[in-house]
């Protein structure tokens, strides 16, 4: 039984206050990327959200570990969220859970 | 200097509803199958097939084709053929027949089939007509192309 990766992701966008950021819109545009380009049978992933900021747009994922090549291949190759061109950072990839650096920073958090 | 491995897989097309013709040339199918492909695998499964890609033939009436492709891609080909249910706009499914490597391995095969397909069609025609109409519409591979 393999583990889970956790991934530390920020969005780089060119003009920040043209978009809505939720952690909703940001799964879908992960999970959109890696439908169009690993396709309906390699794309499908359980990608869970952990924490979420939405002042620092930084993000904490969960992914399965056999899927972390494939997750961090299409977050890289995403150049778009809600057709304002961007693009995604990751900061640190770990297989211990992982959380931001100020902790009193607002975030959200799911489990 | 290495070889270029490719991969022919022998399929069958079964329509849904039995028809004389399924008015399929080789680049449409192989259009439909490249498709089906960048829908299971993305851009990622096309990638790696599109390259060497070729329906080699395709038999109206009989209802076989040829398909090659590279060797290290033919897993992407292979595990779409079941899924796919509309090929153009006609209900109908693959049936693989055999993978090979070389063209002339397949061609034997489908012979084979055919004419294994032929010995238990033949019991149940009793003309002779009939029966040379039939042998003649089976085993029909013209390997021009």
């Amino acid at each position: 039984m393999s583990g889970y990766q956790y991934l530390d992701v920020k969005l780089k966008l060119r003009d920040p206050d043209s978009v809505t950021l939720t952690p909703v819109f940001l799964c879908g545009c992960i999970l959109n990327s890696l439908a169009s380009i690993f396709g309906e049978i390699g794309g499908q992933t359980a990608l869970e959200i952990v924490k979420f900021s939405s002042s620092q747009k930084r993000s904490i994922f969960r992914v399965p570990e056999a899927f972390l090549e494939r997750v961090r291949i299409a977050i890289s190759l995403i150049g778009y969220y809600q057709e304002e061109p961007c693009h995604f950072q990751v900061l640190s990839t770990s297989r211990k859970p992982l959380d931001f650096e100020e902790p009193d920073a607002e975030f959200i958090a799911f489990n | 200097m290495v070889r270029i491995k490719n991969r022919y897989i022998a399929v069958q097309i079964v329509p849904f509803t039995p028809t004389q013709s399924l008015r399929l040339n080789d680049n449409s199918l192989a259009k439909i199958l490249l498709q089906n492909v960048e829908k299971y695998h993305g851009v990622y499964g096309l990638g790696m097939i599109e390259q060497g890609f070729r329906v080699k033939y395709i038999n109206d009436r009989t209802k076989i084709a040829i398909i090659r492709c590279l060797h290290r891609g033919q897993r992407f080909v292979s595990s779409i053929l079941p899924l796919i249910t509309l090929i153009g706009d006609v209900r109908a499914k693959f049936r693989t027949l055999y993978i090979g490597a070389t063209i002339i391995q397949c061609n034997k095969f489908i012979v084979k089939h055919q004419k294994q397909f032929l010995d238990r069609a033949m019991g149940q025609i009793t003309s002779a007509k009939e029966r040379q109409d039939l042998f003649k519409r089976v085993m029909e591979l013209d390997m021009d192309r």
